[in-house]
């Protein structure tokens, strides 16, 4: 017997109240002086003791109803069940958990499993019933509660193991509520696995289990496990734009031996093709890496493939897919006076290196034509003075279908003709001269929006900052309505300007990058990554991952017009996305490891999935640890409220007890009230 | 109480009293002219005034204030349980002012009047007289009085039945606070001499009724004696054995003839005194 409130349980001093009074009037009664006591000692003993036991019977049932009322009031409670527990011949309703993580491919764990689950169906009775739960980073009830052995051993014998990690808690979950489903049967609970460590993650979680349910753990853990596996690839670029792979490919193997170090082969493969072994010696119960780079790329995705060749039980491990692309270069065309050197800092920014993804051309103003500027996918104009109007008309045109066009004016820019121009996104007011018109020799940059992508390079980098590019001169402009200020000058006026969503694709830098005159930022280290980046912004170019584990949210996401998505897995099935409107991402959640087909519009995307590297740790922890973690204590269980239908019920039953408290209170008021008045009326 | 005052109290409630019921009814056959009335058949013809007669031709019967030289003797019980008020007016104060205003009332009647005071033995005795100053004497004496021993009644009631050679109406005032076979025995036998008897029996309204609630100690006041009483668990009984006590004194007395009054001191003295008054006519 327990109390839910025993706080409440303080009340029943007040049980010494009216004792307490007794006894304290019984010393201070007064005297009374009185005529006479001759009819008072005529009073028969008997008359006053038999009122002295009703007066007592009267406290004695008062001090009881009290009592009653504190006792229900603290809502007392049986700890056993008050129903008789389950003897051996009740009917049992039998829940079994298997995990077909794919850990448990090690060696025939799979196989044990499935015989330890067919056990447990053979030794079913007629009455009992039993549901099968399969549980990876899932959970899937595989058989609704049936005492068909042999529909449950069908199930069994069908079930494969998964390429999922592990997870317990929603494989627990999804148990508690199937185990609710057997009402008053005795529950029982059994989880076969191999109690990975991995996969039970113990900060914040509940306890879900009922306290009643009878559970049994069937323990497939290997004790010092063989494995060694590859616990990651890092692809760095994932894109390349050169012939030759310039990037680096790390794979890193671990170890998960605790006795011994292993020798493993490493080869890497690109579209079946070997480019690349290595032997390496990974100490026990550690990593060693292992780097590939310099190997041919063809143009396009290629499918590349890790592989080690350790001779251990769980093979899943040994290999791990990546992707790679090779792109053209990206065509960017600088548009300029034709004065000498005036585009030299920015054709030096974007041919520096072989590798960088640019294609650079410049040609003056005065030759460009419509089709010149249409075969490029970036253009920049640096500081004209005026478009050719054509020209012009051809680069709104091109920005619709995805051109993006970089606007540098300076101190050859007609202002009076840029501001004729409808879809530049600022008006040009004059030119600043700022020692002149604002009386310091310089201003900085120091304001930009620090989410946005071309300022990327200087959230990630502290050495590399924008301000300290000293700027002496800048063209004064006005952000027109929906263009967005990128970047500010110290005194307020902007720097950078982005178009308006409407009529996106256009950037407009206000001060000169061909000499020192009015600045010096061609000069400064952040020049190079913040014209990179603008480049690389304004052509939509996005840097994909190499690999995604499986389970995880693979984004798909939708160009500048509404198409089609769809994932083609490694099976060949295609998997239909609907219709992406434009800039619309959805996450697809790949089912298998492989290769897999993103198809966007026209857009072909491939992405290697793997399964997840954690696995291969084969650590496991005891079942009891796990087991106490997710079943409830009773005081948990009672406190929290957690209860099944037929824990309800049960509870409900042991709590009753107050309710009879109060149904005897009652009883015990009906007999106080009954004796009092008819000692009432006796006196 | 100053017997000045004592002699004014009971000239008040006296006179107050017997305005209200004029003197005619009470009237008797003396020597002191008080009207004519007009002949009945079954008066006396000797009675007949037949100076009016021969005047008015009617036959008119001449009516007397009544003097009958009653000996009026008030025993006043001082024992302790007479000092006893729940209020502020105690019982032997009631006593008192009953006891003075019969005699006052008796004394102006032209009656003997006497008193006697007792507890277990007779106290003080003042024989009843006609002369003048009898009743200062009788109102000192009734001042003087201090209640404080027990109460015994047979032996003032056989000292009485000794001494008293002529018969009268005997006041008994008292609580009564003694066993009814002694009470009764005595004034049987005063009864028996052919005395006029009336008992007025002091009762203070909490002794009627026992309103006590709170559990206390109560003590004797004749005795000293202690008791712890728990007044709900006694309550119903004392009041009981109480009005048995009552109802026997009652029944016993009135069956040889006895008038008993009880007299609640919560309550005016115009009972006590109509009830004098009926016996006095009675006896005359």
């Amino acid at each position: 017997m327990s109390f839910l409130n025993p706080f409440l349980l303080f009340g029943s001093l007040a049980l010494a109240i009216p004792v307490l009074i007794h006894l304290v009037r019984r010393e201070k009664s007064e005297i009374i002086p009185f005529s006479s006591l001759m009819f008072l000692l005529k009073v028969p003993k008997r008359s006053i003791r038999q009122q002295k036991i009703k007066n007592l019977l009267l406290m004695a049932l008062r001090l009881l109803i009290l009592a009653l009322l504190v006792g229900a009031f603290a809502r007392p409670y049986m700890t056993q069940p008050a129903k008789p527990a389950a003897n051996g011949t009740a009917n049992r309703g039998i829940v079994v958990m298997l995990d077909n993580s794919y850990s448990m491919r090690y060696g025939n764990n799979f196989e044990r499993l499935k015989a330890e689950a067919q056990k447990r169906i053979d030794s079913m009775r007629a009455s009992d019933r039993m549901a099968i739960i399969a549980f990876n980073e899932n959970a899937a009830l595989l058989s609704r509660p049936t005492s068909d052995k042999n529909a449950l051993k069908a199930v069994v014998d069908t079930l494969e193991p998964s390429f999922a990690g592990t997870r317990y808690y929603e494989a627990f979950t999804l148990a508690d509520r199937a185990l609710n489903e057997f009402g008053g049967d005795q529950r029982q609970l059994v989880v076969i696995s191999d109690f990975q460590r991995n996969g039970w993650n113990r900060s914040s979680r509940e306890s879900i289990i009922a306290t009643d349910v009878k559970t049994e753990t069937v323990s497939l853990a290997v004790q010092n496990p063989n494995n060694v596996g590859i616990e990651s690839v890092s692809v760095d670029p994932q894109t390349s734009f050169t012939r030759t792979y310039t990037g680096r490919m790390i794979a890193r193997i671990h170890n998960y031996r605790k006795d011994i170090p292993v020798d493993v082969n490493v080869s890497v493969s690109l579209n079946d093709k070997e480019m690349g072994r290595k032997k390496l010696t990974v100490s026990a119960n550690s990593s060693a890496l292992a780097e590939f780079t310099g190997f041919d790329l063809p143009l396009g995705f290629s499918k590349g493939r890790v592989r080690i060749d350790p001779n251990d039980p769980l093979k899943v491990d040994d290999d791990f897919l990546f992707a790679l692309e090779r792109r053209e270069k990206l065509k960017l065309l600088i548009v300029d006076t034709g004065k000498a050197k005036q585009s030299l800092y920015l054709r030096q920014a974007y041919t520096s290196s072989a590798d960088l993804p640019f294609e650079v051309a410049i040609i003056p103003v005065s030759s460009v034509t419509p089709e010149e500027v249409a075969r490029h996918e970036v253009v920049v104009i640096n500081d004209v003075p005026r478009l050719p109007d054509k020209v012009r008309e051809k680069l709104d045109d091109l920005r619709k279908t995805g051109q993006g066009q970089l606007v540098i004016l300076g101190e050859n820019s007609e202002i009076n003709w840029w501001n004729g121009y409808a879809k530049l996104p600022v008006k040009a007011a004059q030119r600043i001269f700022v020692a002149k018109d604002r009386g310091k020799p310089w201003v900085s940059l120091t304001t930009y929006d620090r989410n946005h992508g071309i300022f990327k390079p200087f959230e990630k980098s502290t050495r590399v900052v924008l301000n300290s590019a000293q700027f002496f001169a800048y063209m004064n402009v006005e952000a027109k309505a929906g263009a967005v200020v990128l970047a500010k000058y110290e005194d307020g006026s902007p720097a950078i300007v982005e178009s308006s969503k409407e009529d996106h694709g256009m950037l407009v830098f206000n001060s000169t990058v061909d000499n020192a005159k009015w600045n010096d930022l061609p000069l400064k280290p952040s020049f190079l990554p913040l014209f990179h980046e603008m480049i690389r912004y304004l052509s939509r170019y996005n840097e994909n991952r190499g690999w995604y584990a499986l389970g995880e949210g693979i984004p798909v996401v939708a160009g500048l017009e509404s198409v089609a998505g769809a994932v083609i897995d490694p099976k060949g099935d295609r998997q239909s996305l609907g219709q992406l409107t434009a800039g619309q991402a959805k996450f697809f959640t790949p089912a298998m490891p492989g290769f897999h087909e993103i198809r966007v519009g026209p857009d072909t995307r491939l992405v290697a999935v793997n399964p997840p590297s954690s696995e291969g740790n084969l650590d496991s922890m005891p079942p009891e640890d796990l087991l106490a973690s997710i079943q409830r204590t009773q005081a948990e269980s009672q406190q929290a409220g957690f209860f099944g239908s037929e824990e309800k019920a049960e509870y409900a039953r042991r709590q009753m007890i107050w309710w009879y408290l109060l149904l005897i209170a009652l009883l015990a008021g009906i007999a106080e009230i009954y004796i009092a008045n008819r000692s009432y009326k006796a006196s | 109480m100053k017997i000045q005052n004592l002699e004014l109290v009971a000239r008040s409630v006296v006179e107050g009293f017997v305005q209200g019921l004029h003197r005619s009814p009470y009237l008797g056959f003396s020597v002191d002219f008080a009207a004519y009335r007009q002949y009945m058949p079954g008066d006396e013809i000797r009675r007949i005034d037949w100076n009016v007669f021969s005047r008015s031709d009617r036959l008119y019967v001449k009516l007397y204030e009544g003097e009958t030289n009653t000996r009026v003797l008030v025993l006043l019980d001082i024992s302790g349980s007479m000092n006893y008020g729940s209020g502020e007016v105690k019982k032997i104060d009631y006593a008192r002012v009953l006891a003075a205003s019969l005699c006052y009332f008796a004394y102006h009647q032209r009656d003997s009047v006497g008193l006697l005071t007792f507890d277990t033995d007779v106290r003080s005795h003042v024989p009843a007289s006609r002369r003048r100053g009898q009743l200062l004497t009788i109102l000192s004496e009734i001042d003087r009085v201090q209640p404080s021993e027990l109460t015994e009644f047979r032996k003032p009631l056989r000292f009485l039945a000794e001494y008293l050679s002529r018969r009268g109406m005997i006041v008994l005032i008292s609580d009564l606070y003694d066993e009814p076979d002694n009470i009764i025995a005595g004034l049987k036998a005063l009864r028996a001499k052919g005395n006029d008897i009336i008992v007025f029996h002091i009762m203070d309204n909490f002794e009627l009724t026992f309103p006590f609630e709170d559990m206390a100690q109560f003590e004797d006041m004749e005795t000293k004696r202690k008791l712890h009483v728990i007044p709900e668990y006694l309550r119903s009984q004392y009041l009981v054995i109480l009005k048995d006590h009552m109802e026997r004194i009652r029944k016993e007395l009135s069956g040889t003839r006895i008038d008993y009054c009880l007299m609640d001191t919560s309550k005016p003295l115009d009972t006590g005194l109509f009830s004098y008054l009926a016996s006095r006519s009675k006896s005359v």
